[in-house]
């Protein structure tokens, strides 16, 4: 067992009358890659959003090192720089080029000195391989770029957790490998990660725990080998094999 | 065609009895119409920064009636002296002041009164043009910045107001034309601007036309040398087109040390259990 980071209980979110999370418990510990798959339009970016404080929860609690963080007078920057994010559409900070876009964030929120920001950032960039790119601006790299510099950016910031909303879904198909391989390799180097994704293989192969939702509530969660060999419950057994049908 | 002859003649009349009055005028003009427009701009980014604070449901009811009351307040502001002439702006400030003060408290100069009316003018029209600059910013840029940890004013600083700058040079642009021609009105508390040395030319020669077509052509030279260099301040902003590729290792120190901030972790690319992952 790993050590307990993030801790999800009873939380729920509703757009006024319109309810998009139910009674969502789950807990991410140290090294865990959880994949999030279901439907469009079940929760699952909510969720994500949620969990990064972008939305405020109706419901529930979000506990991190067992600290709640959805209360009152909790200073929800701080708590953001310990849980990175990658959005589905990269969010680069377009009035800085892709060195700055990963510095930025180190000086300004972790204080950190301008030598020390660009040698980390640097060391993140290569990571990646978009190193020969950091004089370029967001609007002259391409779609897989962009994203892999939003991951180095989000890196750059020394997260326990790395929350990834479809990072995905927004690339074009053949730009989707070198975005899915970064985040393999950060995988596999341990890094705990909450993935929100439609790349089913990505979800068997990478990640040691699956979500499944459906309707805003979690249907079923489990191992890879539980949810994609051997699934309970018929909604995720249909879910998955519309998947198959069209060959993941 | 003589016509044309006699207005020459004039005009050189005018310029070797008045040109020094032209030129200063043409000097405290500009001065007058940078420094109003540079604090109107200031105070339109601060107005537009405290207009778009966010506030939620559950935030403390002091802070939400603070931001409400601070919203109120930029909203007169912003009607008064948008609603009311520049004109009699200056005459209700400049003799308003001692007036309620029976003289004790004036203007220290003329100057000090005309850049605080025309500043606090142009900071009424800025303080919305900034407003649609920043809601005209993609909420996924804030967002980005809130999910690396910057607070509200950390995001606005590094984040929005660069892009919402860029967007409303434009504005920026028209404002400080605006404020060339429209700080002749300053004459009425006796500011020495470029209208005020036509007056005075014109109040002793009589050459009425003759002043007003060197007043033309001067405001004309200021304005358009101040749009073509708006421009270049825009295209200034945008950045290079182009861009380099970064083909050394960056990571060398230029004195030969090699220092790499994750040697030895699996995170160093160069180590050979990386190379195996791959």
């Amino acid at each position: 067992m790993g050590e307990m980071i993030l801790q999800v209980s009873h939380l729920s979110k509703s757009f006024g009358s319109n309810t998009v999370l139910r009674d969502i418990d789950f807990t991410v510990e140290k090294g865990d890659v959880t994949s999030i798959i279901g439907a469009s339009g079940s929760g699952k970016s909510t969720l994500l959003r949620c969990i990064n404080l972008l939305e405020t929860p109706t419901g529930g609690e979000i506990r991190y090192h067992d600290r709640l963080v959805n209360g009152r007078g909790v200073n929800a920057s701080e708590y953001r720089s310990h849980v990175g994010m990658v959005f589905q559409s990269f969010n680069l900070f377009n009035n800085m080029t892709v060195l700055e876009n990963c510095i930025v964030g180190q000086v300004k929120v972790l204080k950190k000195k301008k030598e020390e920001a660009r040698e980390n950032a640097l060391s993140y960039l290569d990571r990646v391989g978009m190193a020969p790119y950091i004089n370029a601006r967001p609007r002259q790299i391409s779609g897989g770029q962009k994203q892999r510099v939003a991951i180095a950016r989000a890196l750059a910031m020394g997260p326990e957790v790395l929350l990834f909303d479809e990072p995905t879904s927004a690339l074009d198909p053949e730009m989707v490998g070198e975005v899915l391989n970064v985040m393999q390799s950060l995988a596999q180097d341990g890094m705990t990660m909450l993935v929100v994704t439609h790349e089913m293989a990505f979800a068997r192969d990478v990640s040691s725990q699956v979500v499944y939702m459906n309707g805003g509530v979690i249907c079923e969660q489990g191992t890879p080998q539980e949810i994609f060999g051997n699934p309970q419950k018929p909604e995720t057994r249909e879910f998955l094999s519309r998947f198959r049908e069209n060959k993941v | 065609m003589n016509k044309f002859v006699q207005l020459s003649a004039d005009i050189g009349k005018l310029w070797t009895n008045y040109s020094s009055g032209y030129l200063g005028g043409i000097r405290n003009t500009l001065i007058l119409a940078l420094i109003g427009t540079v604090i109107g701009c200031l105070i339109g980014f601060v107005c537009g920064v405290l207009n778009t604070i966010p506030h939620e449901k559950n935030d403390p009811p002091f802070k939400r009636f603070f931001l409400c009351l601070i919203r109120v307040i930029v909203r007169v502001y912003v009607e008064v002296f948008r609603g009311t002439p520049m004109v009699l702006q200056a005459v209700f400030l400049y003799y308003g002041l001692p007036y309620f003060t029976n003289n004790t408290v004036k203007w220290g100069s003329v100057w000090a009164a005309a850049i605080f009316v025309v500043s606090i003018n142009t900071g009424a029209y800025m303080a919305e043009s900034v407003r649609g600059g920043i809601i005209s910013i993609d909420p996924g840029q804030t967002e980005g910045a809130k999910a690396i940890g910057m607070n509200h004013v950390q995001t606005m600083t590094s984040v929005i107001l660069p892009q919402a700058l860029r967007n409303i040079m434009p504005q920026i642009g028209n404002n400080f034309i605006i404020n060339v021609k429209d700080t002749s009105v300053m004459f009425i508390i006796g500011f020495p601007d470029f209208f005020a040395a036509h007056r005075a030319a014109v109040g002793a020669t009589y050459l009425y036309f003759p002043s007003a077509t060197v007043e033309m052509a001067g405001y004309l030279t200021m304005t358009l040398i101040a749009s073509f260099l708006l421009r270049y301040v825009e295209k200034r902003l945008d950045g290079d087109s182009s861009y380099e590729l970064a083909e050394a290792d960056m990571l060398t120190m230029p004195a030969g040390t090699y220092k790499h901030p994750d040697k030895g972790t699996p995170f160093d690319e160069r180590s050979r259990e990386y190379k195996e992952e791959e």
